[in-house]
């Protein structure tokens, strides 16, 4: 490298690449320490936040950075092969962890602790002389991140030089303080007592645990270089169903050891408390059996069953788990229901019905027996599993085929934390998994149909949100003009109704555009939208109300002979409710990607003049494409509607549609899987981020985030197939014949 | 140079089934004229070849006979499959034409790259089928049958292609001259009367052609597809076509078997760029010339005789 850098006489300084590159990394530094603080500065003074970010002492951290970069980028071939050794990921990925529990997450939600995070508490605790002295010294100001920069610089140390001692010594240490900040913080939490949802403990002890799983790496791999995705494949491979049963263990222990059941009056009751609460009032007896000695019993037994028949790969036995897993998810709801109701019929702190006042421990059992069925399930099911398999060991490692079990245990694994994580939620998640989180998936399952599958990019798509909305509130009645009597439905009776009109509206685009490819489509959707919100704004004829919009939407409900189910204020039936339309997408469009339509659309947007030479018929397949994906979205505008109450033409601005085809190639266009996570990380995050940094810096974090995913993973988070294909096949050139003018574009040549 | 045109010498062809009518199309694109009133038949059952040299019109005469383009001027009536009466294809869709029994494949392979071979076979069967969306996503039995049917379907053609192996790759990993075979079996799979194959041997190695050849042959006798074959090696077109017909600038020059096509002089001129009379006097100096089909180590095609390569290779 030197050789190229001397200077030949009358250059340039600058010209010299290396200088360049450190001034560029500076320059990274620079802005980097701009972006993280406070972005105005007051009235008297504008310069201030700027002289806070650049001139205090903190910005040597931000050069800090800045001089690393500049060292790694300088010195990449030789830093490079380690970054390939055994353990370097996950070491990395523990030590973010870790540095996100200590800097960003919250520690605790008791307002004793002004923001609850973690500099803040420890600050406190270490003053608190009633705290125990272990976990005082813990918060002790720089210990807990000395142990940690210990930690990570032994682990780092042991993927460099490869000793196995040192690698030990750094899973120990790693262990070590991972417990130790878990139990000081269980102290504080029972020196507060409050009912707590913060995640800052347990991350940290992920991240710790991660670091040392890392360590152990090194220690045990005898390859030079990591294949991380060929472990992973490993682990599932082994037995199938068995990774469940390893987190069902973790989380079953969590749940009936230590988690709190049942937290009334602000104080946190185990299950051991929990029962010994219930066991003179009048719970049925199966519930007080269950809290006393059945549910350890059925945990125990349906783990060992599990184990046992993943191990032994028996797909009897795993019927049978799968079975008692079940069996006990229903004694454990049922327990759950019992002791809420009875805490509710003395009307103990302020509950209201059932299901209130639960802790964590008993949702946590949920999911343990759901995954110990699952578990079961996998096994039972392995054997049958259709596809190329991954055979070989060779195979597994270098990913070839199928891994039996993979998907499944990886789908039970999100239908477990979808189905039982949000009752843990403190309300505020809870609203937003709903009305945010919810609801944008939900939208970008169905953009995903247009824009992922047929390839037509669809700028106007909150348009179709918007009409399934408006249907609603005139079917119940809440805008000016009313429906004739016998024709007023319920919130649910109109997702029908708004599908076929979604459907109609999404034909009736797409006809007039289909002549149109890429981004001349895109400015005619858009248009779409935005006539489709200013006619709402414009309220003609008095159907729409104008800006003022409909309100008393009322919620949904239903009456079928015995069932009464009504959904109130509550998000978190709202979730279950949406939960269940989006499983029915998924399970549906699953099968349409799989199907006669599904490959037709990948055709047509892989190769339009062939598809039609193949005798694919490209107007009704992307007329299809259209009336599915908004049928979708109105299905969304329902629920939005009757779960809000009120909408208005502001919540179908232009800003929407662009964000949810931003969530979809954010997640990876074309694929379900990824369209879904993009959502869900896409409005998580600005959420997430609420409480991180202030509230005008958001939209640039978010910015930011965005960027280095599309430097890093353009094809998306969860890159589709068959689109990564398309992605890779980009780079060979295209060669000319038919291609150079597109069918029935060709000059003159038609019509 | 109409004078040298080669009248259809096979006795029978007025009583044999037409496939293809074509009757005096013209193809402009603004100026550029790039078929200039040609009339051709194509009949029942035969092996057609159309050759020319590069940018003569033969990939312009395969695009309006599918509905990619429509001629300015001129008919072109289409009996796809046998007992079919003949239909106008001017101005229809590409879709439909295919649907009416014409299938083809394209000089530059056009796959979609991001399917599995399977998969893409399984495109072309399924265009004959029935199933919407609705029983798809219900998954119906009779959908789930049709399913099945397309799979087994497909897994036939690429066994007949011999790609049965390769069916899980995607089809943008093949190799070129699996590629222009699988391209043979997607169009196969819309269960055509006739199939159009726009230079199915260009870029592939001289065993790969004879597989052809034989691939080609197989199609045309045991599953009776009238074949409409454009190719620039001679070897292979003189091997297995039943007639030819010869274009140059966009008009027909020649028509007839592959012996009265070797010797005629117009189209050894058009292929060496000279008159036909300059042409007959050099046959006469290289007599290797009469046998253009030859297959001697440096002259597989007439491309190497002369005419200016824009071949493109994998
Ligand atoms: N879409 C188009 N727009 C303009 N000109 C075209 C178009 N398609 C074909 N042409 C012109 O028509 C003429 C015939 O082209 P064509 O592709 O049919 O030749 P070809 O016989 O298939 O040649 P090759 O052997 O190279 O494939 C060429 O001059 C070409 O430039
Ligand atoms: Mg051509």
């Amino acid at each position: 490298m030197s050789a190229s850098v001397q200077r030949r006489p009358g250059e340039s300084i600058l010209s010299n690449p290396l200088v360049g590159r450190a001034l560029g990394c500076l320059a990274l530094s620079f802005v980097l320490a701009l972006m993280i603080g406070k972005q105005e500065g007051t009235q008297q003074d504008f310069g201030l936040a700027f002289r806070q970010a650049v001139l205090g002492p903190r910005i040597l951290w931000f050069l800090l950075i800045g001089v690393l970069v500049f060292v790694l980028l300088t010195f990449w071939p030789r830093v490079q092969p380690y970054l390939n050794r055994p353990g370097i990921r996950p070491l990395a990925v523990g030590g973010l962890t870790v540095v996100v529990a200590y800097a960003l997450l919250k520690w605790t939600d008791s307002t004793a602790v002004s923001d609850g995070k973690f500099g803040t508490l420890s600050d406190a605790a270490s003053q608190t002389g009633t705290l125990a002295p272990l976990a005082r010294t813990f918060f002790t100001a720089p210990l807990p991140w000395v142990l940690f920069l210990v930690a990570f610089a032994v682990g780092a140390a042991a993927v460099v030089i490869r000793r196995a001692v040192l690698s030990w010594v750094g899973a120990a240490i790693a262990v070590l303080a991972g417990v130790w900040a878990w139990y000081s913080h269980s102290l504080v939490q029972s020196l507060l007592g409050s009912p707590d949802h913060s995640t800052g403990a347990l991350v940290a002890l992920l991240g710790f645990l991660t670091i040392a799983a890392a360590c152990a790496a090194t220690a045990l791999s005898a390859e030079e270089s990591a294949n991380t995705r060929g472990f992973i494949n490993g682990v599932f491979a082994w037995r199938p169903g068995m990774p469940l049963v390893g987190v069902a263990l973790l989380l079953g222990l969590a749940g009936f050891a230590i988690a709190t059941w049942f937290s009334p009056g602000n104080r946190n009751a185990t299950l051991v408390d929990t029962a010994s609460m219930f066991s003179t009032t009048g719970l049925s007896p199966l519930s007080k059996a269950y809290l006393g000695w059945l549910g350890y019993v059925l945990f125990a037994l349906s783990l060992a069953l599990a184990a046992y028949a993943a191990y032994r790969r028996d797909a009897r036995l795993g019927w049978g788990a799968a079975g008692l897993g079940l069996v006990s998810l229903v004694l454990n709801l049922v327990a759950l229901h019992d002791i809420s109701a009875v805490g509710a019929s003395t009307a103990y702190d302020g509950a209201t019905g059932a299901w209130q006042n639960l802790g964590t421990g008993g949702w946590l059992a949920c999911a343990t027996f759901l995954l110990l069925a699952g578990a079961g399930y996998i096994v039972a099911t392995a054997g049958s599993e259709r596809g190329t398999i991954a055979r070989t060991k060779a195979d597994i490692a270098a990913g070839i085929g199928k891994i039996p079990g993979k998907s499944k245990a990886l789908i039970l694994f999100v239908l477990a934390g979808a189905l039982f994580y949000p009752p843990m939620a403190t309300p505020f998640w809870q609203k937003v998994l709903v009305s945010e989180i919810g609801i944008y998936v939900l939208l970008a399952i169905g953009l995903n149909v247009v824009v992922g599958w047929a390839g037509l990019l669809d700028l106007g798509f909150i348009a179709f949100y918007a009409i399934g909305s408006y249907t609603t509130a005139y079917f119940v009645g809440a805008l000016p003009i009313q429906p004739p009597e016998w024709m007023r439905l319920s919130p649910l009776l109109c997702i029908p109704i708004a599908i076929i009109i979604c459907l109609i509206a999404g034909v009736s685009l797409g006809a007039p555009t289909l002549r149109l490819r890429g981004d001349y489509l895109a400015i005619v959707t858009l248009g779409f939208g935005e006539i489709i919100r200013i006619v709402a704004v414009n309220n003609p004829g008095n159907f729409t109300n104008g800006p003022r919009g409909a309100f008393g939407i009322p919620q949904p409900e239903i009456h079928l002979g015995p069932i009464h189910i009504d959904w109130g204020q509550a998000s978190l039936q709202y979730w279950y409710l949406l939960l269940v339309i989006v499983g029915l997408v998924i399970l549906a469009f699953n099968r349409l990607e799989q199907s006669r339509l599904g490959r037709a659309w990948a055709a047509i947007r892989e190769d339009e003049v062939a598809a039609q030479a193949t005798g694919v018929n490209t107007t009704r397949v992307k007329l299809l494409a259209f009336a599915i994906g908004a049928s979708t979205s109105g299905v969304a505008g329902v629920f939005f509607a009757s779960q809000i109450g009120y909408i208005n033409p502001d919540n179908f601005v232009l800003n929407n549609s662009i964000l949810v085809v931003a969530y979809v190639v954010f997640g990876g266009m074309g694929s379900l899987p990824g369209a879904m996570a993009g959502a869900a990380v896409l409005t998580w995050l600005p959420e997430f981020l609420k409480d991180q940094v202030p509230a005008e810096d958001r939209q640039m974090w978010i910015g930011a985030v965005i960027l280095l995913m599309m430097i890093f993973r353009p094809a998306g988070l969860i890159p589709a197939k068959r689109r990564a294909a398309e992605l890779h096949g980009l780079d060979e050139p295209s060669s000319a014949e038919t291609t150079a003018v597109a069918a029935n574009e060709g000059m003159g040549a038609t019509k | 140079m109409s004078a040298v045109i080669a009248e259809p010498t096979a006795p029978d062809t007025a009583q044999r089934d037409v496939v293809f009518d074509v009757r005096n199309i013209t193809l402009r694109f603004g100026g550029v004229t790039s078929i200039n009133d040609v009339s051709l038949q194509m009949y029942r059952d035969e092996i057609l070849a159309v050759i020319g040299p590069n940018g003569a019109g033969k990939t312009s005469l395969f695009n309006s006979l599918t509905g990619v383009y429509t001629p300015q001027e001129g008919t072109i009536t289409l009996a796809g499959r046998p007992g079919d009466a003949p239909r106008s294809v001017i101005g229809e869709k590409t879709h439909v034409i295919n649907h009416m029994g014409v299938a083809r494949t394209f000089q530059n392979i056009r796959l979609f790259p991001a399917l599995t071979a399977l998969e893409n076979v399984k495109v072309g069967v399924e265009t004959r089928m029935k199933a919407g969306p609705l029983s798809a996503m219900l998954g119906l039995p009779y959908q789930r049958r049709e399913e099945r049917e397309s799979t087994e379907r497909a897994y036939e053609l690429l066994t007949l292609v011999g790609l049965r192996s390769r069916a899980n790759e995607l089809a943008g990993s093949l190799a070129y001259g699996e590629q222009r075979r699988l391209e043979i079996a997607r169009a196969l799979g819309t269960n055509p009367g006739v199939i159009l194959l726009d230079e199915p041997a260009a870029g592939t190695n001289p065993a790969e052609k004879r597989d052809l050849a034989d691939l080609i042959r197989l199609v045309n006798r045991e599953h009776n597809i009238s074949v409409l074959l454009i190719e620039h090696d001679m070897k292979l077109v003189m091997s297995v076509a039943d007639r030819l017909v010869v274009l140059n600038f966009g008009s027909k020059i020649a028509e007839g078997l592959p012996e009265e096509i070797q010797k005629n002089p117009a189209v050894i001129a058009a292929y060496l760029g000279t008159s036909a009379e300059e042409a007959a006097g050099e046959v006469e100096t290289q007599p290797e010339l009469h046998t253009i089909a030859d297959d001697t180590a440096n002259m597989t095609s007439l491309d190497d005789a002369g005419a200016t390569t824009q071949e493109e290779t994998p």
